[in-house]
């Protein structure tokens, strides 16, 4: 079977709904009058189950457009960046957390090039990061994180 | 309390000097954020929402408003600057709007829009004023089964309205819901789809999901796509619309503004069908139907008004019913939760303050909206223009800053990549996910009122049938299923939607 648009949204609804409905079981369902913490769930994703079951049907006719990927990688490095950002955030302080995902996520880009400058640009966003977010907005955030405690950790 | 009582108490809480300042931070930094190409109100909103943590709730409302407004103008702009749409009520502003900007005159048709933003925010506002206390008044004889009704309603109107098919719709609908219901059951307090993890204990935050699947899924898919991105922007000359744009455009804003005021009380997407239906009216009643496309003054002023009007009038179900009718709304309802309000039928009588100032201060962001974005309009056009290379690594900071923010987790981060990865296969397979973003709100009400309505009736079904509103409302819901399959309404919405994306 060809990936196109229609095999990608059915299969993503059915798995989704065959997951969701094995779970629910396990909730206690009630009755119409009591509905219990399973009632809804099981209604839903058997639904949902079904149009998973009734756009893959549908792609057989073949009418939606084939998927084509230009590139990939973007999608690594971007979450990658964001999720060692999420990581790092209490451990190095925001003002080198951002900087981290600032250079991190612009190498996804076709144009990405080292340059002092542009990693100059990235440091002074950096600290205007730190002063706007954790100096003026107030949120609690280290500006300075656990791992660096040579430096004085407040 | 009556009207003019409301809109004195309105307006001492609006012209507060902190007030007004954060209403003006908002309109600022909504229209920059929003002129962004590919940052639509949605990824704005979430974007800027840290910047209300910590306010009182009045004032960080105000706020909010402000930004959804300057994210909207925004958006406009970038529309016609440079044939990108923001969001998808923008893409009928692009059709003459661009090609008026293509012909010099980029100044007059952002006038224009502008113009017929603020005359139809005015009207929005003011029925607000009318409207809004009614309609609180009606909902409050509303039972579980008349709000369960009204939800179907948005839910389907919410599929009948995006593009793609209405079985994929469907679908993303019922996925949203089953994301509502992750978390801790409210009536037994069971944990459901939590695996056991207790960051998930308290549900999915919805302003998390709004953020990963519009701001960093559109992130990734613009990447996809880097080096075919079209950067040209059209020169601003002169603002001033001459004495024929004026006599040309003040009927045009006159009936976008009524449509858009009737439309955007709407569940569902009133904002898209607004600017829609006002671009085919003007074009049905113009004496000059061909100019349309190649730059009628008309094809800009009316869905830009259309398009505000209904802007203004969605807070209308949204603070009355706590309902949202867009996925705007939904967030917006997100963050009042996020600051402990609840909306509702009782937010005029519990808090007055903040109803009343909301509404005049919404009357303030239109008007500094107009002084702002004029003179403006050069840096806005700056804005526009910085590469895409060095803009989305900031909008990788905020998004992951404003998400930490919420509840400073981690955990919310990890979440937000995992649904902006989520958004981009979204984007590739052709699914809309704005029906998703309002189920996910939706949905947990649904349940809740489900269930209440069926415990009042012992489980009988029929009393969804027996409540005239409840049928009434289901009625509608059902002729918009229905003309979706009719052949001539199926055409006109495959035109109308086929640019969305």
């Amino acid at each position: 079977m060809k990936l196109t648009q229609d095999v990608v949204q059915g299969g993503l609804f059915l798995a989704i709904g065959v997951v969701a409905l094995l779970m629910a079981l396990d909730y206690p369902l009630g009755t119409p009058g009591r509905m219990g913490p399973g009632f809804f769930p099981i209604m839903i994703s058997a639904l949902l189950a079904l149009t998973g079951i009734g756009i893959l049907l549908r792609a057989r006719l073949g009418m939606s457009e084939l998927i084509r990927l230009a590139r990939s990688m973007p999608l690594f490095i971007v979450s990658g960046a964001i999720i060692a950002f999420g990581f790092l955030l209490d451990k190095l302080g925001l003002p080198l957390a951002v900087l981290l995902l600032c250079i991190g996520a612009a190498t996804a880009s076709v144009r990405f090039e080292w340059s002092w400058k542009a990693v100059a640009g990235a440091a002074v966003f950096s600290i205007v990061c730190g002063i706007l977010f954790v100096t003026l907005l107030g949120l609690p955030i280290p500006l300075v994180g656990s791992w660096l405690p040579a430096l004085g950790a407040p | 309390m009556d009207i003019f009582s409301g809109l004195l108490l309105g307006l001492q809480t609006a012209s507060t000097l902190t007030n007004f300042t954060y209403c003006f931070a908002g309109v600022l930094l909504g229209t920059a954020v929003g002129v962004l190409p590919g940052l639509g109100p949605i990824a704005t909103i979430s974007m800027l929402l840290p910047f209300t943590f910590g306010l009182p709730a009045d004032t960080a409302l105000i706020m909010l408003a402000g930004i959804f407004y300057g994210s909207q103008y925004g958006g406009s702009t970038t529309a016609i600057l440079m044939n990108l749409p923001g969001e998808a009520s923008s893409v009928v502003t692009t059709l003459d709007g661009h090609a008026m900007a293509k012909q010099g005159k980029a100044g007059r048709a952002l006038a224009a829009a502008a113009i017929g933003s603020f005359f139809a925010g005015t009207v929005g506002t003011l029925f607000i004023v009318i409207a809004a206390p009614l309609l609180a008044g009606m909902a409050l004889s509303f039972g579980p089964t008349e709000y369960f009704s009204l939800i179907v309603l948005g839910l389907v109107t919410s599929m009948v309205l995006t593009s793609g098919s209405l079985l994929t719709g469907f679908g993303m609908v019922l996925l949203g819901m089953l994301l509502g219901m992750v978390g801790t059951d409210v009536n037994s307090g069971a944990a459901r789809y939590t695996f056991g993890s207790p960051d998930l204990m308290d549900g999915l935050n919805f302003v998390v999901i709004a953020t990963g699947i519009f701001g960093l899924g559109d992130v990734l898919a613009n990447l996809e796509n880097e080096s075919t991105r079209a950067a040209s922007i059209a020169k601003v000359s002169s603002l001033f619309p001459t004495r024929d744009d004026w006599r040309r455009m003040t009927g045009p804003i006159l009936r976008g503004t009524g449509i858009g005021v009737l439309l955007g009380v709407l569940p569902g997407a009133g904002l898209l069908l607004s600017s829609f239906s006002a671009y085919a009216l003007e074009k049905k009643i113009s004496n000059h139907p061909d100019e349309f496309g190649k730059g009628a003054i008309e094809g800009v002023a009316a869905p830009e008004a259309a398009n505000n009007a209904a802007a203004q009038t969605a807070f209308i179900p949204m603070l009355t019913l706590g309902l949202p009718g867009t996925a705007t709304m939904a967030l917006m309802i997100g963050a009042l939760v996020v600051q402990g309000v609840q909306p509702g039928p009782n937010i005029l009588v519990e808090q007055p303050a903040l109803f009343w100032g909301l509404v005049v201060s919404m009357w303030i962001g239109n008007l500094l909206l107009l002084i702002l974005n004029l003179p403006l309009v050069g840096l806005w056009a700056k804005l526009i223009s910085i590469p895409y290379r060095y803009l989305f690594p900031l909008i990788c900071v905020f998004t992951a800053i404003g998400v930490y923010s919420i509840r400073n987790s981690a955990f919310d981060v990890y979440l937000m990549t995992l649904f902006g990865v989520l958004g981009y296969v979204f984007r590739k397979a052709g699914a809309e996910p704005a029906p998703l973003i309002l189920a996910l709100i939706l949905g947990p009400m649904a349940e809740e009122y489900l269930r209440r309505a069926l415990l009042i009736s012992h489980g009988n079904a029929s009393v969804f049938f027996t409540s005239p509103v409840s049928i009434g409302t289901l009625l509608i819901a059902a002729v918009l299923l229905v003309s979706i399959l009719l052949p001539s309404f199926r055409r006109v919405r495959e035109e109308g939607l086929q640019e969305v994306d």
